[in-house]
């Protein structure tokens, strides 16, 4: 846990904008000649095995993208460009389901569940930073330990939950667990907080600020950046998540888009009678908003995902 | 809450204040337990609480619609007998031995060669790596049926081209994990980026020194880089293994359900799948809780053999 | 302060309730059922996709007006259907397959129809005695029946002229000459991959089929006893698997079968990808609209002792027990299964056809009332030799009906011998050993189920 202290010793910067201290042997100084060949050499090696890799990483997507407008039987002709163009597969999941209630579902549940999740964890987050208090160490410990534990071991008894109070058919259950933080986040924005140099809440504090003026008016701007990553995050899992839509959701009209997907595998992928370029159509659907976002958002995924290493 | 608070706080810097400080101490810690409080609620409604309740319900049966009987450990010895229990768990651990020792390699060969061409094509092709990781599980299970169907799928097509005759990956009981491990490859950017922030950590004089002392590319990775790294490689190591024995999405879009019931392939029933289905499709709670708590004890016990057995190999900075 | 929380809290409140009020069930519509206002139904299993769901659905809802049912278009879900009854929230109208209703009856899951029969006076004769036996559980009725699906063997007549054999000569009863046509039809490309499938035994949903040709049932006539270690069962899986096994086994077989245009012109009889199978009749109708020129020759499925199998199956609708509008589901489904609710949607399909040009083969109803309407009155000779044969063929077959009982544990029972054609077709188990095991989990949930 160590590395997690040099992490937060440094300044609150954009997480994006992280210093990248990169070994770049072509920056190395002072190679003999024949060195640099050599190391022009490997460098367009690797950029061959990159661009090789890419290849393998995008194609499938073509590929869903491409299949999906083509009409049934040529589905699996693996021909990049159709031969025949069959826009109409798009018009028949349409009017087979209601893929826009649910991409409306998946829309709602997904900004209830980051909204809520941002909210929550930075406040626990900031509790941890900021605060000293008995037991601080150990409940941190536990934040730290509930990211171990399994969710299939308490899948059950959240549900009988759910069901006790009414809402197991509803889709509270799949954003309503984030009004209670969650331990990845609130540890990956304490780390934030925690960076923030006491002296500026010292200050504060003697102009009289409140707490929650603390948290709200200092920690929250400075720490933007951090709970972006968080938002965009929760959005992601949230979006991707088939389990719980599984066990909750019962009314096809409440589906969200994977499971909807789900829903329409069993429709018309049945074996021997399948009916690909539906579920393909469905596919894309399905994928296309986090890909939209992604490319807007990247940076903010990527340096949450980068952040996770630096726990260790 | 007002015991607690006389004992002295462990706060960073422990050194004894003057008395009259107490009472905004005091005042400070209760604000802490107030922002603490969405947690402290949630850990004990959703997580502690659960936790308990699913062990007092894997000592009963219960299916909701009738009060749960209580049946002792009989759940537990029905558990050993269920040779579909064995099956799933064995799945399961085939798929993780396979798919974590296999991601961390690939992985890591992808981020070693990103952290040395320039920083902005490092930024695409990171870019083009992350992508399969934002798609949705249910589409990858779905891609997973088409691309590696052995007669017509791309995947057979493209081997075929290298005159090599493909598996039936999707329907050829030893070739559906492997197939699906495969599948689960593509998803490898996120640890990538991982490495790539952890390579990108490591400091250039270390690789300077070692080049001037004639070091050769083999040994500044295996006596710098690894050791330098090693943290972010034991992080994943354990999150990998976590999620990879609880496995559910794609083989469950691709094998189980409502339609695919009549051809589901008993070489993709995944621990989790098979608990899902005794809880939800059969309504057997308690026999489920049980499941759940095996497999709780499962994951336990690895990761600390997990971690006994990495901390002679990873290389903490300032220690 | 305290004015500055109140203020928050019911903000917290309204947005609780306007984000829950996404996922609320009409639960709300329920309670003005009282006031007989109208209300609206929930279901499960049932979509109206075609032009014979459609305007039954037209017709039902007419009756029940001002009350409304909402559809939903995906088959029915057991894991769905259970929770949603925990959740004391099941729909008001089920539509699932008659083979699997014993479990959910047996289970209280679903209320007898005694009640509704007698109120709404439904002419119960004017079903197909098989069908209605087969929602039957303990003397009482569970379910309407739905559709009567009869299997036969469609034969590629292309594929077997290739070969130089008489699709009117093909038959089940001799399982030696059934493997060597397989073996003939059976074709693969230069480079080993399949191109054609000789002969589909379709497996595992057809294996009580089988079993039937070989004399056994997979059942006691109770629906109490399983017979799944029976030696003649064992025979026929056997059989079966090995005819998988000689077109490239079960890997090959399925990954190339799952690229079939099932539902396409491009089917694979137009493109020649398969030999023959046996079907159910509704079959010919997506032949019928998608490829009529498609020269295909339909046989009765026969077993070894050369007798005709029709073996039928089918969906059923049913109320669950805790539906909140009984009466109102009573009369919907009435509607739904009424003969001349079917023949007004025959009637629609066959005007569609005409107007397409094309040959209308006919619906197979669990109403015997409105087949005897449909192929007496509106399935004409439309021309198209193949496809009238055929007709013909299922309606001799429907003489020799055989179905599963009713089981209490229907769909664990059928859970069971799926998965234990599962485990063979993917090389886990050998035939006799799977069928052994299977047997102990389907009567151990018999037991089960008739202890309850």
């Amino acid at each position: 846990m160590s590395s997690v202290q040099t992490m937060a010793g440094g300044p609150p910067s954009t997480p994006a904008a992280r210093p990248e201290t990169a070994p770049e042997p072509a920056a190395t100084p002072r190679r003999s000649a024949s060195g640099g060949s050599r190391n022009l050499l490997s460098r367009t090696a690797f950029r061959v095995v990159l661009l090789g890799s890419s290849v393998l990483f995008l194609y499938p997507f073509l590929w869903l993208v491409s299949a999906s407008v083509k009409p049934r039987p040529e589905v699996f002709d693996n021909l990049l460009i159709p031969e025949h163009f069959a826009p109409g597969n798009y018009a028949r999941i349409w009017n087979a389901e209601p893929v826009l209630n649910w991409f409306l579902n998946s829309v709602t549940v997904s900004l209830a569940a980051a909204a809520t999740v941002t909210v929550s964890s930075s406040l626990v987050a900031f509790g941890f930073a900021y605060f000293r208090f008995p037991g601080r160490n150990v409940l941190f410990g536990l934040v730290l330990g509930t990211m171990m534990l399994p969710g299939a071991v308490t899948m059950i008894p959240v549900y009988l939950i759910w069901n006790t109070a009414g809402l197991a058919t509803t889709q509270v259950p799949l954003w309503a667990g984030n009004l209670f933080g969650s331990a990845f986040y609130i540890f990956l924005l304490r780390q934030f907080f925690l960076g923030l140099p006491r002296e500026v809440f010292e200050a504060a504090r003697v102009d009289g600020a409140s707490y929650w003026t603390m948290f709200w008016r200092i920690a929250v701007p400075l720490c933007k950046p951090a709970m972006i990553v968080t938002f965009v995050f929760e959005i992601q899992a949230s979006w991707s998540d088939l389990m719980r839509p599984l066990i909750y959701l019962r009314d096809p009209e409440l589906f969200t888009l994977p499971r909807g997907l789900k829903a329409v595998v069993d429709r018309f992928g049945q074996s021997g009678e399948a009916e690909w370029e539906i579920v393909l159509a469905g596919s894309v659907i399905t994928t296309l908003p986090m890909i939209i976002l992604f490319f807007i958002l990247q940076r903010y995924f990527v340096s949450g995902i980068a952040t996770q290493g630096r726990k260790g | 809450m007002p015991g607690v608070t006389v004992a002295p706080a462990p706060g960073p810097q422990p050194r004894a204040r003057p008395r009259r400080v107490t009472g905004l101490r005091r005042r400070e810690a209760l604000a802490g337990y107030g922002f603490l409080a969405p947690w402290l609620i949630g850990f004990t409604v959703f997580m502690a609480g659960p936790m308990i309740a699913s062990f007092a319900l894997s000592l009963t049966d219960y299916d909701i619609l009738t009060p749960p009987e209580y049946v002792g450990w009989d759940n537990y010895r029905e558990l050993l007998a269920d040779p579909r229990v064995g099956l799933s768990l064995a799945n399961t651990l085939v798929f993780a031995l396979l798919h974590v020792p296999l991601t961390m390699l690939v992985a890591l060969t992808l981020a070693s060669v990103l952290a040395r061409v320039g920083r902005r094509s490092a930024g695409f092709f990171r870019t083009v790596f992350y992508l399969p990781v934002v798609t949705p599980r249910v589409a990858v299970g779905v891609l997973f049926l088409l691309l590696f169907n052995g007669q017509v799928g791309l995947v057979n097509s493209t081997l075929e081209g290298f005159g090599i005759e493909g598996p039936e990956w999707t329907t050829d009981a030893p070739w559906v994990k492997p197939g699906l491990v495969v599948m689960s490859l593509w998803s490898v950017g996120g640890t990538v980026v991982i490495y790539l922030a952890a390579l990108k950590n490591v400091p250039t004089e270390l690789y300077e020194a070692a080049a001037i002392d004639g070091a050769s590319a083999w040994r500044q990775f295996r006596h710098i880089t690894l050791p330098m790294i090693s943290g972010a490689l034991f992080f994943t190591f354990i999150v990998l293994t976590i999620a990879s024995l609880q496995v559910f999405d794609e083989a469950y879009t691709a094998y189980y359900g409502t339609a695919a019931a009549g051809y589901s392939s008993d070489a993709a029933l995944f621990y989790l799948i098979y608990l899902f289905q005794q809880a939800f499709r059969f309504l057997h709670m308690g026999y489920a809780s049980a499941m759940a708590w095996l497999l709780f004890l499962v994951i336990v016990v690895i990761t600390v053999i997990q971690v006994r057995v990495s901390r002679r190999f990873v290389y903490y900075e300032g220690q | 302060m305290s004015n500055r929380r109140t203020k928050f809290a019911t903000t917290a409140a309204i947005l609780a309730l306007v984000l829950s009020g996404c996922g609320g069930v009409g639960a709300n519509n329920d309670k003005l059922s009282g006031d007989g206002k109208p209300v609206t139904l929930t279901s499960m299993g049932f979509g109206a996709g075609d032009e014979i769901a459609k305007v039954r659905v037209d017709e039902a809802l007419k009756t029940i007006s001002p009350d409304k049912v909402k559809l939903s278009e995906n088959a029915f879900d057991a894991q769905q259907f259970l929770s949603a009854v925990a959740a004391g929230s099941p729909p008001d109208l089920v539509y699932l397959g008659r083979q699997v209703l014993g479990s959910y009856a047996a289970k209280d899951n679903l209320m007898p129809l005694t009640d509704c029969i007698a109120k709404q006076k439904i002419d119960m004769k004017q079903y197909r005695v098989p069908a209605v036996k087969e929602v039957t559980l303990d003397g009482k009725v569970y379910g309407l029946p739905e559709f009567y699906s009869n299997r036969i063997v469609l034969i590629n007549n292309a594929a077997l002229k290739e070969a130089g054999v008489d699709p009117a000569g093909v038959t089940t009863s001799d399982w030696a000459a059934l493997t060597d046509l397989a073996r003939t039809l059976t074709k693969r490309n230069g480079k080993g991959k399949l191109s054609r499938i000789g002969f589909d035994p379709k497996i595992p949903e057809f294996l009580p089929m089988w079993a039937r040709a070989n004399g056994v049932s997979i059942i006691s006539e109770d629906g109490r006893t399983a017979n799944l270690a029976d030696p003649k069962l064992v025979e026929a899986l056997e059989y079966t698997v090995s005819l998988i096994n000689l077109q490239g086994g079960w890997g090959k077989f399925k990954a190339f079968r799952d690229s079939f245009d099932f539902f396409g012109a491009k089917n694979q009889f137009a493109k020649n990808q398969l030999g023959a199978f046996p079907m159910e009749d509704w079959y010919l109708n997506v032949l019928a609209e998608n490829s009529p020129d498609v020269q295909i020759t339909a046989v009765p499925f026969t077993g070894l002792d050369g007798q005709t199998v029709d073996f039928v199956s089918g969906q059923a609708w049913a109320i669950p027990a805790a539906s909140k509008h009984k009466d109102v589901a009573c009369e919907f489904i009435k509607t739904m299964t009424d003969s001349k609710t079917w023949v007004k949607a025959a009637q629609a399909r066959a005007k569609a056809r005409a107007a397409e040009n094309k040959p209308y083969t006919g619906t197979y109803t669990g109403n015997l009332v409105a087949d005897q309407t449909i192929f007496g009155e509106l399935v004409k000779p439309s021309g198209n030799t193949s496809l009238d044969a055929a007709v013909q063929v299922v309606l001799k077959a429907q003489e020799s009906a055989v179905t599963l009982p009713s089981s209490p544990a229907g769909e664990e029972f059928l859970k069971a011998w799926e998965s234990a054609v599962n485990r063979v077709l993917s090389g886990d188990q050998k035939p006799a050993e799977a069928l052994a095991q299977a047997q102990e989990e389907a009567q151990k949930a018999l037991d089960a189920a008739a202890g309850n």
